[in-house]
């Protein structure tokens, strides 16, 4: 496994939504609420993403009984995946809050 | 009874983007897509809207399409049609598009490409047995095979300039666009030499035979693929 790569902003966001069960409408609309709008995720991304994290075993099917609104949530795998992206994103905030900083000073 | 036309469609591998911005340009003159249609689209009459459409490409299982379906919907994209695995969807201008990133539209000619190539490979490789067993047979064998050997190569050309397209696409996406360019026209040219110098050296006295019979395939086999294709669609819309 390719524990290097990074995942993509769209996989991140919606491995965050699914640290609890939700179906693909509910991720959306909280990335919306949570970015006030300035992040939004196409429907047929979003399909592609979540059929990709089945496969991965990084998400599964949490309750299939309403099959137009599936809900998934993150496998044990998944959050140590995420969890480990989250490491690399926090660095590289911590980056740019510093270098901001120093210019203004 | 419904006022409907027909426009013909630039091949979706091809001109996708711009079969989309004509599909909206008739929509805002009131005319607006109902159907794939051989080569096309048919379109209804009503009243003109600013519309956009997107195309996507997924195979999907019959379990997998209504909660597929269903994402659009909630983005404000509503189904328009589909057949086999292109879906076609509309939605009020200034809505999101379909993809979002680069990554995930790789994903839709991925899609496109891998379809596309299975086909390619096995027209490919009977092409090949079919001129092999042609030049070990005699007889009548060896006229039937000559014909229908002729008829499969007139495929190949249509066939490696769509899959050269799919792949050309998905390499725009990921930004190498002269890798892109330069795909569209390799195998033209490649074909071209082939086929040339493979009529020349074998069938010097057979050149008409073997044109007549590639005319003959270039027509026939889009059409017996749009017919299979229809029937699908209408068996499978019976079904549900």
């Amino acid at each position: 496994m390719k524990k290097t790569e990074q995942l993509t902003d769209s996989m991140f966001y919606i491995m965050a939504a699914l640290t609890e069960p939700r179906h693909g409408y509910g991720i959306m609309n909280l990335m919306e609420k949570t970015s006030n709008g300035a992040i939004t995720i196409g429907p047929a991304s979003m399909y592609t993403i979540i059929k990709k994290l089945l496969k991965q075993e990084w998400i599964y099917l949490y309750d299939g009984s309403d099959s137009r609104r599936k809900t998934y949530l993150l496998t044990e795998k998944g959050r140590e995946v995420l969890e480990a992206d989250l490491n690399v994103r926090k660095q590289m905030i911590h980056l740019a809050e510093n270098g901001l900083k120093e210019v203004r000073e | 009874m419904r006022q409907t036309k027909y426009i013909t469609s630039g091949g979706l591998a091809f001109a996708e983007e711009q079969d989309m911005g004509k599909l909206r340009r008739y929509s805002l003159k009131g005319w607006h897509v109902r159907d794939f249609k051989f080569m096309g689209y048919t379109l209804e009459k009503g009243e003109s809207r600013d519309y956009i459409y997107s195309i996507d490409y997924r195979p999907l299982n019959e379990d997998e399409k209504e909660e597929y379906l269903e994402f659009f919907s909630s983005s404000g994209w509503s189904h328009v049609t589909s057949e086999a695995n292109i879906h076609l969807f509309r939605a009020n201008s200034g809505t999101n598009p379909i993809y979002s990133d680069q990554d995930t539209t790789v994903e839709k000619y991925k899609n496109l490409n891998s379809s596309m190539k299975n086909v390619s490979i096995s027209l490919f490789l009977s092409t090949i047995i079919l001129w092999t067993i042609f030049s070990l047979s005699t007889g009548t064998l060896k006229v039937i095979l000559f014909f229908v050997a002729a008829i499969l190569s007139s495929f190949v050309l249509p066939i490696a300039c769509t899959l050269a397209a799919t792949y050309s696409n998905k390499w725009k996406v990921k930004g190498k666009k002269g890798t892109a360019i330069l795909l569209r026209v390799v195998p033209f040219v490649i074909f071209l030499i082939t086929v040339i110098g493979f009529l020349s050296v074998f069938f010097p006295d057979n050149v008409i035979r073997i044109i007549t019979s590639m005319a003959i395939g270039g027509i026939a086999f889009p059409t017996a693929i749009w017919g299979m294709m229809s029937l699908y669609h209408i068996v499978g819309r019976k079904r549900n």
